[in-house]
């Protein structure tokens, strides 16, 4: 597909009375392996290509989708979406309008180090069986039913061109590993764990990543928490909340409720508000001083890695919460009309078929300057939730759960006993404004943020230090 | 269009038939229009016309799954040619079972309503009907999405057997809002039926009203009556866990359970009925090829069967229940029996307990064992003595999805027609009562 094609769509727009025309042609292709006990269930393939034509005509934002791209096909899909936009006009009661930016002509490209076709399909088959013998031959007392692996490479391949000169050109790969295993014991029962691990790039993260040997300590250390694992406390008790949650939790109710459509109920019927309201943006209080959450696409290798938006808006970090007040939402050109605004580069789209949405990218709790020994030395008795399998949050982004997993008592300055199953139920002004401490171990974790009608899946990264949280209350699960 | 999409399925298969030992063709157009509302206004008009073409292909035991929306044919046969390489590379497949037979199917008639044909092009009309009649209903602000839609599918296997269907679907859902209060309804099938979206704003405005003084409920155990909305969403993920490939990866209450193993209340009958056109994904054939019935998943609380492709079933020395997927068998659509009471019956036999009017959110701890949690959306209404006196607000079932299932005491008369973001496969579905639900919200 090539820009002219793009820019001859988006002219006839135009030519039909379109204020504002964009056509982006996206391709997206896969390879996934999928095994169960480390055998291979099946080999996928997927390839996904075509144009999304987003415009804007009398107040009415219409985006059409197609892959048939022949000359004929795309106008019939461009005259169509103007007829119904013309139909729909007079119940528009707040025409769509789009902020005036500088939008950019550019390109960018991640570069595998390792390609994926520079290791053969059976030496990649030979890892998924890997996995499951290392986690298998690291337990000793308990039972591995179960293990199922998906392995998905991944090339994200986009072109886009729009009205106000805008031209972009993006070409990402992306690898990712998703591992679960179902551990029993007799006596104790089950637990599972869901491991990911997502990043841009080609096939040197395997090196990155060290899977196998991740694996294996995983597994040593959840048959520890299964069989030995004590009630957690009923007190309230301080708390250490790991990387690996407290990315989630900064996702959750930092990057979502900072969505602007979010903030103006463009999303309510779906994913919900925000308990942010505009009057919020720059002064509300919601935590500490140690509440910072960074957005930032630019990350270098990151699962959630861009460079220009799917509207052609240079992507640039920015602050979500700066020392525990409210900055600044993720925006795209209409939230940004709409709260007399700057977009700031936040929009992208799944697949060619779908809408651009406004969407986090990489999104991070700010580290410290301690270490982890440091963090917790002066805590008489507390816990550390390390991992986690259940969470969820309700639909302004206020009243959240997450239940720890692989977790630890702390007892004079130093971790002791597996817990089991420590559950921490708490408002999003609870979280941050209980934060008293942050190490400096920033790490990250892959996640597909999903979003919008219909649904998207889109590829993000979120992360933190290991937080410590002043007494709280920890509850428990219902087994 | 039949002629078409056949066409090129015979086309596919006479390239690559002789590339492998066993093939389908599966094509699929769709054309569709998903009107966002947003605040009584149109946020968006969103439209699609897609092409898909979907290939499952065996060499030597060895099985792969080709999936493809694209117009060039050219990357498609270059795809489909380097996955013959790789046949020789991997072992074969841990879940192998040849394609069965193929068998005379009865097709399903009148799957496409021809008022959704005609809608599609100008959804004006629909659209405002959706909005007014919430506000009608005293609703001050409403969002929401029309989606109308046109799905034509084809399927040809290597071993013989062709099959095509053509339907309709409408899908609608409304949030309502009046003031902090807000009530939300659905409402899915292949047939559009005018009423049934004045309905979806009618009670959507009706729980935004319901309750306005706040009610503070306190974590603890209480009955409640779950909507269709959020019967819908924990009744998707039972049938989905009832998925043979499920309960092999781990992902399913019924990994340690037998079928005959009593499972829930003595009152609950859970089915995948692919054979009821009213429901969005009725379909007369699988993705095998083998013709679909309607099963009990759970009938009268006994786990009745899983849901099954050909190599599931192989693997567990069973046949194929019609529920293919190629990889992983999935329901179709839902159906949960009624019982014959009444909603308000329902609230005067509750002492202390919620109406829990939707949800979202639903996440599992441990799959196997159903520990699990949902938040509510929407009104939550706080009953005491058989009377709703406030709106709970906010709060979280978290419990086990076998107690769920085995707590259930009454069942509603009626089944409602629901599909929405958070009941992806659609759904026939009563209210129900469940007695001793641990209910949870964050610690004062």
């Amino acid at each position: 597909m090539s820009e002219d094609v793009l820019r001859y769509i988006v002219d006839y727009a135009l030519s039909l009375g379109a204020k504002y025309a964009e056509a982006r042609y996206q391709s997206d292709s896969t390879l996934v392996m999928i095994a169960r006990n480390g055998r291979l269930i099946t080999l996928g393939r997927s390839v996904n290509d075509g144009v999304g034509i987003r415009l804007i005509y009398n107040g009415v934002l219409a985006f059409s989708a197609t892959n048939k791209l022949g000359r004929d096909d795309l106008i019939d899909v461009v005259r169509k979406a103007v007829d119904r936009a013309k139909a729909l006009s007079h119940l528009v009661r707040i025409p769509v309008r789009f902020s005036d930016e500088e939008v950019g002509r550019g390109s960018y490209e991640v570069k595998a180090l390792k390609g994926f076709e520079s290791v053969s399909i059976d030496e990649k088959v030979k890892l998924l069986g890997e996995f499951h013998g290392r986690v298998v031959s690291s337990v000793k007392e308990v039972k591995i039913p179960t293990t199922y692996c998906e392995y998905v490479e991944h090339m994200q391949r986009k072109l886009i061109f729009n009205s106000d000169g805008g031209f972009v050109k993006g070409e990402v790969p992306r690898l990712s590993i998703m591992f679960s295993l179902v551990m029993r014991h007799n006596g104790k029962g089950s637990l599972q764990r869901l491991m990911h691990w997502g990043a841009s790039g080609g096939l040197e993260l395997l090196d990155r990543w060290s899977p196998r040997e991740a694996l294996e300590d995983e597994a040593r250390n959840l048959e520890k928490v299964l069989i030995y694992g004590v009630e957690p406390p009923k007190e309230a008790v301080d708390v250490v909340m790991g990387s690996e949650v407290v990315g989630l939790m900064v996702h959750e109710s930092a990057g979502h409720p900072m969505e602007a459509d979010r903030i103006l109920g463009r999303e309510a019927a779906q994913a919900g508000e925000s308990y942010v309201k505009p009057e919020y943006l720059g002064s509300f209080r919601i935590g500490s001083e140690y509440a910072t959450v960074v957005e930032d696409p630019t990350i270098p290798g990151s699962f959630g890695y861009y460079e220009y938006d799917d509207e052609c808006i240079k992507a640039y970090p920015r602050y979500l919460y700066k020392e525990g007040l409210i900055k600044e939402p993720l925006h795209n050109r209409y939230t940004a009309f709409m709260l007399r605004s700057r977009s700031n580069g936040s929009s992208r789209s799944m697949d060619y078929a779908s809408e651009p949405l406004i969407r986090m990218s990489n999104t991070y709790l700010k580290p410290g300057d301690m270490s982890f020994e440091e963090l917790i030395e002066d805590i008489d008795f507390g816990v550390y939730i390390k991992s986690y399998m259940e969470w969820n949050i309700d639909d302004i982004r206020w009243n959240q759960r997450y239940v720890g997993l692989e977790s630890y008592l702390i007892v004079k300055g130093e971790l002791r006993d597996a817990v089991r199953n420590p559950v921490l139920e708490l408002t999003t002004s609870d979280f941050y404004s209980r934060i008293v401490g942050v190490d400096k171990e920033l790490r990250f974790y892959p996640g597909t943020c999903g979003k919008g009608e219909p649904p998207q899946g889109i590829p993000v990264w979120f992360g933190g230090p290991n937080v410590r949280l002043s007494k709280i209350r920890l509850g428990g699960v219902t087994l | 269009m039949s002629k078409e999409l056949l066409f090129i399925n015979e086309l596919v298969m006479g390239k690559l038939r002789n590339l492998y030992d066993e093939l389908v063709v599966h094509t699929n157009e769709v054309s569709s229009v998903m009107i966002k509302i947003v605040n009584n206004d149109i946020a968006l008009q969103h439209a699609q016309t897609l092409y898909t073409i979907s290939l499952y292909l065996v060499k030597n035991r060895r099985t792969f799954v080709l999936e493809s929306s694209t117009s060039n044919v050219g990357e498609l046969l270059r795809l489909v040619e380097g996955l013959r390489d790789y046949a020789g590379m991997i072992q074969e497949s841990e879940l192998y079972a040849p394609l069965p037979e193929p068998k005379p199917y009865k097709p399903l008639d009148n799957l496409v309503d021809e008022k959704v044909v005609a809608y599609i092009s100008n959804p004006t009309q629909l659209c405002e009907l959706l909005i007014n009649s919430a506000i009608n209903e005293g609703a001050q602000r409403t969002s929401g999405t029309l989606k109308l839609s046109i799905s034509s599918k084809a399927l040809t296997t290597s071993n013989g057997f062709e099959g095509f269907e053509r339907g309709s679907e409408v899908v609608a859902y409304l949030r309502a809002f009046r003031g902090d209060c807000s009530g939300h309804w659905a409402y899915g099938s292949r047939f559009l039926d005018p009423r049934s979206l004045e309905e979806v704003g009618r009670k959507a405005a009706q729980y935004s009203a319901v309750a306005k003084d706040s009610a503070n409920v306190s974590p603890g155990r209480y009955d409640v009556i779950l909507s269709p909305l959020v019967v819908g969403n924990l009744m998707e993920l039972i049938a989905s866990m009832a998925s043979a490939f499920y309960v092999l990866s781990g992902f399913s209450i019924f990994m340690n359970r037998e079928v005959g193993d009593r499972v829930a209340s003595e009152d609950l009958t859970l089915a995948d009925v692919p054979r009821d056109i009213l429901l969005g994904s009725s379909t007369a054939f699988d993705d095998e090829g083998v013709e679909t019935y309607d099963k009990e998943i759970i009938g009268r609380g006994v786990l009745k069967t899983l849901l099954h492709n050909s190599k599931t079933a192989s693997r567990l020395g069973v046949k194929s229940t019609g529920n293919a997927g190629w990889i992983s068998p999935r329901p179709w659509n839902i159906s949960l029996m009624t019982g014959d009471a009444e909603l308000e019956e329902m609230i005067n036999e509750v002492r202390n307990g919620l109406l829990i009017t939707n949800n979202w959110y639903t996440r599992l701890h441990n799959y196997v064992e159903g520990v699990f949690s949902t938040v509510s959306r929407d009104a939550v209404l706080y009953i005491r003595d058989g009377v709703v006196v406030g709106n709970a607000g906010r709060v979280r079932i978290a419990d086990n999805l076998n107690k769920l299932l085995n707590n259930i005491v009454m069942i509603g008369r009626e089944q409602y027609l629901i599909k929405w973001w958070e009941v992806t496969t659609p759904s026939k579905v009563p209210y129900l009562l469940v007695k001793d639900v641990n209910i949870t919200r964050p610690f004062d």
